[in-house]
């Protein structure tokens, strides 16, 4: 196996030499390119990349320019994980023959989509990989929408959530289904490593990433991408966001080894009320209005009984 | 190479699956990822079992649907190797999406493609509808009519598939269960002799060559994808058909055996002839021999090549004869029959007088007789006599209920 | 990148990042690559910005907050100093002036005709109540 790269501090790790480039076509201020940049700059091994159809991969290979330094595919909205999975499989075939050009190197193979490509047109192919023992990573650059198609509902919207197909209205606080929870899923096939990132926390970030890198098998990441244009806040508060995400425990940081041993991984010390976090963003402002105040209290009911769940599973050794 | 070598008789009692996954064994194809489908199955089971064995030094990934095994072979291809897979009807409906996309992309991919008829009604045995479905989608199509050739064909389609001038994926036709489970002698290749033609696979823009990254299946808008898929086109119309023809001689060479793009059986003089694809080659040709008996001259074609298609071989074949059928064994749902429009338009705009009729027939797998044929020929005989078509431009054969005609 | 007729590309729509070889990658900083005029690297994106930040070095900690928050790797860090801003890729976003944790802060979002000498001679001082 490969020497895993030393990152004790960021310093250190600012100067790693990105395999990401910019005057991609993202939004100013998205989060995606961040969780990219910190995914890659994880290893120095060699990488073998695919994106599934969404903002990412949209925005990073339109002809004539790519924004990928490391060998990078897509074929279609659902099937970016069995690309690389494919590409896997053909380094194990050239690997067995002595047929491959660079033989002493030990590449890392990602799958990065969205929750639209993961959660659901892509979800049977990335329980095919996670099933079949591919040494690959997927990474899902959660945003809670189809933002690429301008800002449908996914399996992934939560709640309250004004999307375009489930829009907030005189007779409707927009979505009305709870979030599937996908890291449960994803560790249920046995997996080596499922883990919940969030780019503010860079470190949790990194040191996840390398773990998933150093296991043999597949490796699930749920990567909360805070949404500048869909969520509606300011592009400058990306970051901002994605504290409140963490620190609310609407996304609680944890991890699932061999679906089976979970830990969190990120106690915030003070815990900000979900009510914050729903504030600072636009796709739940008419939660605020009277009639829909209940919702934000339910909000709160749901993530601190999703908290203790985590809780206990984690102190049960589950 | 740390795989056993198979000792072959001369000739093998195989079936076309069976063929078919020989083939692919002394290919030596790197990964084959596929999921199960009557009547294609046999075909990558053939494989799973010549790995288990120690014949093959790749990789089987048995994946969750055609449409997520055509995606795995795409990430293979990509990545720099030798691959295949099989499917057959619904499997290549739900993977026809990444059809486009591995042409596209311009990777040498084979795919054995098992005939058999499209749902609904569900049904398991052969006609072309699937083929005929992709027929656009930018696939390099072979067709076998028999075992021998579903053999032979996966050699010539892995050389000119993966050629660096060429990099289209390659589609080998056999008929569901008339070729695929039908034993028949097959003249085979030493496993030597057969990778020496197939050659070894030499990478191109492989994903796995870490010093020369690589961006593969980009996004083209308005101001570029014009000139991918015409590129695409370009290369189908122009490059495709000579490096077939070229590979079709090395290969006679090799084993005696020659293919051509149009497969000509007693067209030298014929006044009639049928054109049509798969095992009803081969019924045609021994029914056009017993009309010769009757006087009746009779000839048959059988395209080897669907695409790019041989446009001008046939019109250069059917030139001097006076009435053409062309069975197609697809339903066309309201048109003429791929056969009939491809053929009237390679006709067209040239001196021939020929009259063309189409014949629909066979659909799940209904037997085309010798008795259709007879009568077919009969038809035939009487529009060449009449100087016109006698009958509907377009009629289904072996179809119980009043007669059904169109056109 | 000119826009060529169809024979003039590379089958499959395939693009390269870098011409010839690149060994060693993630060791090798961006201005020592060859890249391709395929990489979003050589494009520009300056004109998408409506404000710009400005480096003021007098302040800066060296904490790379902006280097690793940074969505379009428009923060130079060389040596684990911040060098700089790539204003051919900064979008403008913001993320690096709100992530920095100096006071007063070492990046600041100025209206992109603002002229950089300028700003820095008149940063502002120390924010007491913040502090």
């Amino acid at each position: 196996m490969s020497e895993m790269k030393n990152i004790k501090n960021l310093k250190e790790f600012s100067t790693s030499a990105d395999r990401f480039e910019g005057a991609n076509l993202l939004c100013p201020g998205c989060a995606h390119s961040i969780i990219v940049r910190e995914v890659l700059n994880a290893t120095n091994d060699d990488l073998v990349l695919s994106a599934s159809t969404g903002c990412l991969e949209v925005c990073t290979a339109v002809y004539p320019y790519t924004s990928w330094d490391a060998s990078w595919i897509h074929i279609g909205f659902e099937n970016g994980s069995t690309a690389v999975a494919g590409a896997e499989t053909m380094y194990k075939a050239l690997k067995k023959k002595g047929r491959l050009k660079q033989p002493e190197r030990t590449p890392k193979f990602v799958s990065f989509a969205g929750d639209g490509a993961s959660y659901d047109i892509g979800f049977q192919w990335i329980s095919g990989c996670m099933e079949r023992g591919h040494n690959i990573m997927h990474v899902v650059l959660d945003n809670e929408v189809y933002a690429n198609t301008g800002g449908q509902r996914s399996s992934s919207t939560p709640i309250g959530s004004s999307a375009t197909t489930s829009p907030e209205g005189k007779k409707s606080y927009g979505e009305k289904i709870n979030k599937k929870d996908m890291m449960t899923i994803m560790a249920a096939h046995g997996i080596p490593y499922a883990a919940q990132v969030s780019p503010n926390k860079w470190k949790d970030m990194v040191k996840k990433i390398q773990h998933g890198f150093a296991v043999e098998g597949p490796v699930f990441i749920n990567a909360v991408s805070p949404c500048t244009t869909e969520w509606k806040f300011d592009p400058k508060d990306t970051m901002h966001i994605a504290d409140l995400a963490t620190d609310s425990l609407v996304f609680p940081l944890y991890e699932i080894i061999n679906g089976q041993e979970l830990n969190i991984t990120y106690r915030p010390k003070n815990v900000v009320p979900v009510e914050e976090y729903l504030a600072a963003q636009g796709r739940f402002k008419h939660l605020f209005k009277d009639e829909y105040k209940y919702l934000i209290k339910e909000w709160q009911e749901r993530v601190d009984s999703n908290w203790a769940y985590l809780q206990r599973r984690e102190e049960a050794r589950v | 190479m740390a795989f056993d070598k198979m000792e072959l008789k001369d000739i093998e009692v195989w079936d076309g699956n069976f063929a078919a996954a020989q083939a692919m064994r002394q290919s030596q194809v790197d990964v084959v990822a596929a999921y199960p489908i009557t009547p294609s199955t046999p075909i990558v089971e053939g494989y799973a079992k010549f790995l288990a064995d120690g014949y093959i030094e790749g990789e089987f990934v048995m994946v969750e649907s055609e449409h997520a095994a055509m995606s795995a072979c795409i990430g293979a291809a990509a990545a720099g190797g030798r691959v295949a897979t099989a499917t057959s009807s619904q499997g290549l409906a739900l993977m026809s999406e990444t059809l486009y996309q591995a042409s596209g992309m311009r990777l040498p991919i084979v795919l054995n493609l098992v005939n058999r008829a499209l749902a609904s009604p569900l049904n398991v045995n052969g006609d072309h509808s699937d083929m005929y479905m992709i027929r656009d989608s930018g696939w390099i199509q072979f067709d076998a009519f028999c075992s021998q050739e579903a053999y032979d064909l996966n050699f010539i389609a892995f050389k000119v598939s993966e050629d660096h001038d060429i990099r289209l994926p390659a589609i080998v036709n056999q008929d569901g269960f008339m070729t695929s489970h039908t034993a028949q002698g097959v003249k085979t290749l030493s496993d030597d002799a057969a990778y020496g033609f197939v050659g070894e696979y030499k990478p191109m823009n492989d994903m796995l060559d870490f010093e020369h990254p690589v961006t593969h299946g980009v996004q083209t808008e308005e101001d570029w994808h014009f000139e991918h898929k015409a590129r695409q086109h370009n290369d189908l119309m122009t490059k495709v058909m000579p490096k077939i023809q070229s590979v079709f001689k090395d290969f006679e060479k090799l084993t005696g055996r020659k293919y051509n793009p149009v497969e000509k059986y007693n067209m030298d003089d014929a006044d009639v002839c049928v054109v049509c694809l798969g095992t009803s080659v081969e019924t045609a040709r021994e029914v056009a021999s017993d009309m010769r008996a009757k006087g009746i001259k009779a000839g048959v074609i059988g395209l080897r090549v669907i695409r790019p298609f041989p446009f001008f071989e046939i019109a250069e074949a059917l030139k001097n004869v006076k009435a053409i059928a062309a069975l197609d064994r697809s339903s066309p749902n309201g048109a003429a029959g791929m056969l009939f429009n491809e053929i009237a338009g390679a006709l067209f705009n040239t001196d021939t007088k020929a009259l063309l009729s189409g014949y629909i027939y066979g659909l799940g797998g209904r037997d085309l007789t010798k008795a259709h044929l007879v009568a077919l020929f009969n038809e035939l005989q009487a529009n060449a006599d009449a100087g016109k078509v006698t009958t509907k431009l377009q009629q289904f054969i072996g179809v119980r209920g009043p007669k059904l005609a169109f056109l | 990148m000119a826009k060529k007729g169809w024979d003039e590309f590379e089958i499959g729509a395939m693009l390269r990042t870098f011409d010839g070889k690149i060994d060693n990658i993630a060791a090798t900083q961006q201005e020592d690559r060859a890249y391709s005029q395929s990489s979003s690297y050589t494009a520009s994106v300056a004109d998408w910005r409506l404000i710009k930040p400005v480096f003021n070095k007098d302040y800066c900690i060296d904490c790379q907050f902006c280097w690793i928050y940074c969505p379009d790797v428009s923060i130079i860090s060389r040596d684990k100093k911040l060098i700089g801003v790539d204003m051919d890729h900064c979008k403008g976003c913001g993320i690096c002036v709100e992530v920095c944790p100096t006071n007063p802060k070492s990046l600041l979002m100025f209206s992109e005709q603002a002229d950089e000498e300028s700003v820095i001679a008149n940063w502002p001082k120390k924010d007491e109540e913040e502090a």
